[in-house]
């Protein structure tokens, strides 16, 4: 037992310096800041510790851009597997020899900056962009129709940005998905649909679970894609903590807020992974 | 004026995105023919220049900073002199670290003070103000020069994060209009040197508003709904609502901000965004209607000149930023050498000509473009100026602003 222990910990020494001194210290951070006042000009104070911030964080105003946050991600987690599993199972199976260069391909906007790629959405969704170009070209529209800055534009925009953190551990999912397993169901006289529902999708659950996560939970922080594409009524919890942070001047509400909203997700997130686990087990 | 997205990486971009959505290089080209028509004006009767200049524009002191008392300055000679050189003039060091907002300084600004005191000088751009404000505010920056707004130099000075200037190196401030010699905001101009200075107000396309607004009521016109802009400022906006109901930019009166946000409310399902990138939406063509800065849209003017702005009747904002060298500098002599270049009138001038602001600097008034002089909300008359408020520090009442702007914005 002594030797075992002996033996792991050098292994997890480098991890857990690491995520103790990014992850860990940071969060510490924000947590004794969130219990602190400020004064007149934005400094932090610890000379008396108040759950005021967390209080107040609660009110009314703070719900509505809470519950926006998560509707944005949820859809955008909705959108990212609807579309990434059909893409996943079609580079796994017809893939062939390119599989890896269709993967690349996957990865490829990564090689822009996130930023520049959603400006050009804004081009695109404009009043004057592509797509009302397009609509009034043919004649489908008179007046443009306005796309950017509404609720429709945040989501399309973080559905492009997350699908490729769905589509690759749903094409992993996928691959290793024993084809012997579909034959097997199809000469059992299951149709394709419910050899797709009773074989395909529980054993493919995982990799929809892992895309879930790693679609919602940076979805659920996103700052850049509501602030560009977003307009006046689709103000997100990450702006609300941002304008706190700077032009508030209220350091301790701000990380009251992003406490809270880590807590949300962390919760989230466990309840997940307890019923991945759930899953693989069964 | 930019938005914030942290990382030096993103200076680059936002260049990139800029140029090419705004084709930045025509614009300076303009603004390059503009300042060569301007200087041959202003080469013509140097005598009328020097007479008109120190007769009729200098922004009147009527609303200076209440709470920290009435601008009150000698009056200085406006007679351009020959630069003086401090002596005996100490070495200055070999580097300095200037933190400013993007495209806020001209271009041989910086090239001709390296060639005249053989420093070497590096400027990164901070993405927003209140960004720069939190770091500066937190501890030290690496920074030796930055810019903060003129109502934040008080709090700065109370807590140590700017160092106090070394007059005797910055000569150039007898170039200092009357306004801005003795400062309510910093007294002697002991730690601080104006910079430029605004008017905040309403711009508009003449594209698409067929008729002439000059009230704050235009950013509330159903007529405009879905193309309307505010800036993402809880201060300024707080202010476009107060100011129509006449009460003070500065109250801390809650009765008073819940009329001024009843007010917003009413106006925000009417706006498209709340931003702070007003050249950026003037010019895209979605936003009819804007709050905005009026030296951004007097830059706007010059890619898409159907851009109109006005400083509402009922009176605006405005507001002026300085030059201050920050705690823990490490290069203060070559900084306050910096701030004295700023001061030259011809320096001074090619930054107004350049970025669309009026400067402090009377002396560089002769060589400002006849364009930009003529520009009433860049160079407004005595009469709009005294309708303008600065928004002053309210220390601890801010977050009455704050509380109402995140209610405004969850749109409840």
């Amino acid at each position: 037992m002594l030797g075992r222990r002996l033996g792991i910990g050098p292994l997890i020494l480098p991890g857990a310096v690491w995520l103790a001194l990014f992850f860990l210290v940071p969060l510490a951070f924000i947590a004794a800041v969130s219990f602190g006042t400020h004064d007149r000009f934005g400094r932090v104070l610890f000379d008396a510790l108040t759950l005021d911030n967390y209080r107040r964080a609660f009110a009314p105003t703070f719900i509505p851009t809470i519950s926006r946050s998560i509707y944005y991600a949820g859809m955008t987690t909705i959108l990212s597997i609807a579309i990434g599993y059909p893409v996943a199972f079609w580079i796994s199976r017809y893939g062939g020899r390119n599989k890896a260069l269709l993967l690349i391909l996957v990865m490829l906007p990564f090689w822009t900056s996130y930023l520049i790629r959603t400006y050009a959405w804004m081009i695109i969704l404009r009043d004057n962009g592509v797509v009302n170009s397009i609509l009034h070209g043919l004649g489908i529209t008179g007046e443009p129709i306005i796309l950017l800055n509404t609720d429709l534009a945040v989501i399309l925009g973080m559905t492009y940005g997350f699908l490729p953190f769905a589509i690759l551990p749903l094409f992993v999912s996928i691959d290793r998905l024993d084809e012997a397993l579909v034959s097997a169901a199809r000469d059992l006289y299951a149709n394709g649909r419910s050899a797709f529902i009773h074989v395909i999708l529980p054993l493919t659950m995982p990799g929809i679970i892992a895309a879930s996560l790693l679609t919602f939970i940076p979805a659920i922080g996103d700052y850049v894609t509501p602030d560009l594409l977003g307009g006046a009524q689709t103000t997100t919890v990450a702006k609300v903590v941002q304008t706190l942070f700077l032009s508030g001047r209220d350091w301790p509400q701000g990380s009251a807020l992003g406490f809270i909203l880590m807590a949300v997700t962390i919760i989230g997130t466990f309840a997940a992974v307890r019923s991945l686990r759930a899953e693989v087990l069964s | 004026m930019t938005n914030d997205y942290d990382g030096s990486k993103v200076d680059l971009e936002r260049f990139l995105v800029r140029y090419l959505a705004e084709e930045r290089m025509t614009r300076r080209q303009l603004l390059q023919r503009i300042s060569v028509v301007g200087a041959a004006v202003a080469l013509a009767p140097i005598i009328a220049a020097c007479a008109t200049g120190g007769a009729s524009a200098t922004p009147a002191t009527s609303s200076a900073p209440p709470t920290v008392g009435p601008t009150v300055g000698p009056t200085v000679s406006t007679v351009p002199t020959a630069t003086p050189e401090p002596t005996p003039l100490p070495t200055p060091e070999a580097e300095l670290h200037i933190w400013n907002y993007a495209d806020y300084m001209g271009e041989g600004v910086i090239p001709s003070f390296e060639k005249k005191y053989k420093v070497k000088v590096s400027t990164d751009f901070f993405d927003t103000y209140e960004g720069m404000y939190a770091r500066v505010t937190a501890g030290q920056t690496g920074y030796d020069i930055t810019f903060p707004a003129s109502t934040d130099i008080p709090g700065l000075v109370t807590i140590g994060k700017i160092q106090p200037l070394d007059l005797s190196l910055i000569p150039n401030r007898v170039n200092l209009g009357a306004e801005w010699a003795n400062p309510g905001y910093d007294p002697g101009n002991t730690h601080s040197m104006p910079y430029m200075w605004w008017t905040t107000g309403v711009a508009y396309d003449t594209a698409r508003i067929k008729e002439t607004p000059t009230s704050w009521t235009a950013l509330w016109d159903a007529r405009w709904s879905g193309h309307i802009a505010m800036l993402d400022d809880q201060r300024e906006a707080f202010a476009a609502a107060l100011i129509q109901l006449k009460f003070s930019a500065n109250t801390v009166d809650e009765a008073q901000l819940d009329q001024a946000l009843t007010l917003l409310k009413q106006q925000h399902p009417l706006v498209r965004i709340y931003s702070v990138e007003d050249q950026t939406y003037m010019a895209g063509g979605d936003i009819w209607i804007g709050h905005a800065w009026g030296s951004d849209i007097y830059t706007v003017q010059q890619k898409k000149p159907s851009v109109e702005f006005y400083i509402p009747e009922e009176g605006s904002v405005r507001g002026s930023d300085a030059a201050v060298i920050l705690d823990g500098a490490k290069s203060p002599v070559a900084a306050n050498l910096f701030i004295n270049h700023l001061l030259d009138a011809h320096v001074s001038a090619e930054n107004s000509n350049y970025i669309g602001y009026m400067g402090p600097n009377e002396a560089a008034r002769q060589f400002i473009s006849k364009d930009l002089l003529d520009t009433p909300w860049i160079n407004p008359d005595k009469a709009i100026v005294a309708k303008l408020q600065e928004l002053l520090d309210l220390g601890l009442d801010l977050d009455k602003y704050s509380t109402r702007w995140t209610e405004l914005k969850a749109g409840i």
